[in-house]
């Protein structure tokens, strides 16, 4: 069973590193995930999904919460991201790697078409990619969005609409 | 002496200039392609992708056969000299240079380049043209140039393309089955 | 439409698990970065010496070994545009295709009279 979120932070604070591993546990799937998803190379995003927790690591005592390490985990995993997308001036991504079929297919899943999501996803400039994945993957309203980007709402609104249009558009062309 | 030297200099230059203009005349089936890389600002998607030969061997190296996406990609590759993409999706109508896709369409004029497809869709603004390069009765490439009110794509594919293994790439890529009868 | 792809959206951005391995590879970093030498004893120190020496030869390993890695970083790199380059050549191809087909299925069905 796991300990609830906060005492793990107390005991990684405190210096527990068996509490600090529990805690990297419960969030090493969105942290990997969002840098799969914004790198679309799975040695690269391990890469950075493991200097993120690293840097949680040193800079524990600047998280106060639970709450507050979610929003920290993901605007380091986005920022660490985007930093190496434009160092490499790389818009466009990957398909067709193995992390294309790693998500779990269930009996009411489309295999093909979401797949096919993901890698039109990729091919977004990194902020509206960062905005669908915190919106789509994280499940976060639009506020909570600008706030882990450092961007408007209304940018955050403006991304929503155009990339989705622009999937739409992609997705109907398909089919 | 002096005449001499002038002479040996004007030679030595004259040489140089024509070593470099062969050193950079462009292989057949290789399309001199405008620099777009100003527009990656404007586009909402940017995709420009070099790959010459040295490129294309490391990439073949990484291949894994095991799969058959990169089967597949290893195979098509083969005899390759160059794999050339430059795609760009806007937000808004005709934002994009279309004088500078023009430019690399008339060059399919040029001898060498038969035309395998050409579509027109005067309601849409769009246009697709799919054409093979041919030298010595083998093929040295292929060209796709793709333009639509939002966006354009060229590609160029340089050296001995095998559109039966293009054939091969269905359900892989997503290539449906192309008739091989060329239409010209 | 709109609520069917942000459903499928989220489907395909279920997220994924790096595995057990993941966590133990953070572990041993947070382990490794908390090892430090200790200067005391002569003969501490003269053991240390010895190490360094030993680490600068193996340096030429690790650099050797960084090479390997950066090589098979850019190799992966040219792997994914090659990949990324067959698609947009498909997707390209497919659309010409599409666009013959229903030149081709319009035409058969066209008006005899027709004069492409």
């Amino acid at each position: 069973m796991s300990r609830p979120g906060e005492e793990l932070l107390s005991q990684a604070l405190a210096g527990d590193t068996a509490a600090f591993g529990a805690l990297v546990r419960s969030h090493q799937r969105a942290v990997y995930s969002l840098a799969l998803r914004m790198l679309s190379d799975p040695q690269q995003a391990e890469d950075l999904a493991q200097e993120v927790f690293l840097r949680l690591y040193r800079n524990l005592s600047s998280v106060g919460s639970v709450a507050h390490l979610s929003f920290w985990l993901r605007k380091v995993t986005l920022n660490g991201a985007i930093d190496r997308l434009r160092r490499e001036r790389r818009y466009q991504a990957v398909p067709l790697e193995q992390a294309e079929d790693i998500s779990g297919d269930t009996a009411d899943t489309d295999p093909l078409l979401e797949r096919r999501l993901r890698s039109l996803l990729r091919q977004l400039a990194p902020a509206p990619r960062a905005v669908l994945l915190l919106r789509y993957q994280e499940d976060l309203d639009p506020t909570e969005i600008a706030r882990t980007l450092g961007m408007s709402i209304n940018t955050v609104k403006s991304h929503l609409k155009r990339s989705l249009a622009l999937l739409r558009e992609r997705i109907g062309e398909i089919a | 002496m002096r005449s001499f030297v002038k002479l040996f200099t004007a030679a030595a230059l004259a040489a140089s200039m024509l070593f470099t203009r062969v050193a950079l005349a462009a292989p057949p089936g290789a399309l001199q392609l405008p620099e777009f890389g100003s527009l990656a600002d404007k586009a909402v998607q940017a995709v420009d992708i070099t790959l010459d030969g040295a490129l294309l061997n490391l990439a073949s190296g990484f291949l894994d056969t095991k799969k058959p996406e990169d089967a597949a990609a290893k195979d098509v590759i083969r005899g390759l000299q160059g794999i050339y993409v430059r795609s760009y999706t806007f937000d808004k109508d005709f934002v994009y240079p279309q004088a500078d896709v023009d430019l690399v369409r008339k060059q399919l004029g040029a001898p060498g380049w038969q035309k395998l497809v050409m579509t027109r869709d005067n309601r849409e603004h769009s246009k697709v043209d799919i054409y093979v390069c041919v030298n010595g009765g083998r093929s040295c490439g292929l060209a796709i140039i793709a333009s639509e009110p939002r966006e354009f794509t060229i590609v160029n594919i340089v050296g001995s393309i095998d559109l039966q293994k293009l054939h091969t790439l269905e359900g892989k890529f997503g290539i449906p089955r192309m008739s091989l009868d060329e239409k010209k | 439409m709109s609520d069917d792809l942000e459903k499928r959206l989220r489907a395909a951005l279920r997220p994924v698990d790096p595995g057990e391995s993941f966590t133990r590879g953070v572990l041993e970093r947070i382990g490794s970065e908390q090892a430090q030498p200790r200067w005391g004893t002569r003969r501490t120190r003269l053991r240390w010496v010895s190490a360094a020496l030993a680490a600068s030869i193996l340096l030429a390993g690790v650099v050797a070994h960084q090479w390997q890695a950066q090589r098979t970083r850019r190799g992966l790199d040219a792997r994914r545009q090659l990949l990324e380059a067959l698609t947009v050549t498909s997707h390209k191809l497919d659309i010409a295709y599409r666009v013959v087909n229903d030149q081709d299925d319009n035409t058969t069905a066209s008006d005899p009279d027709d004069r492409t």
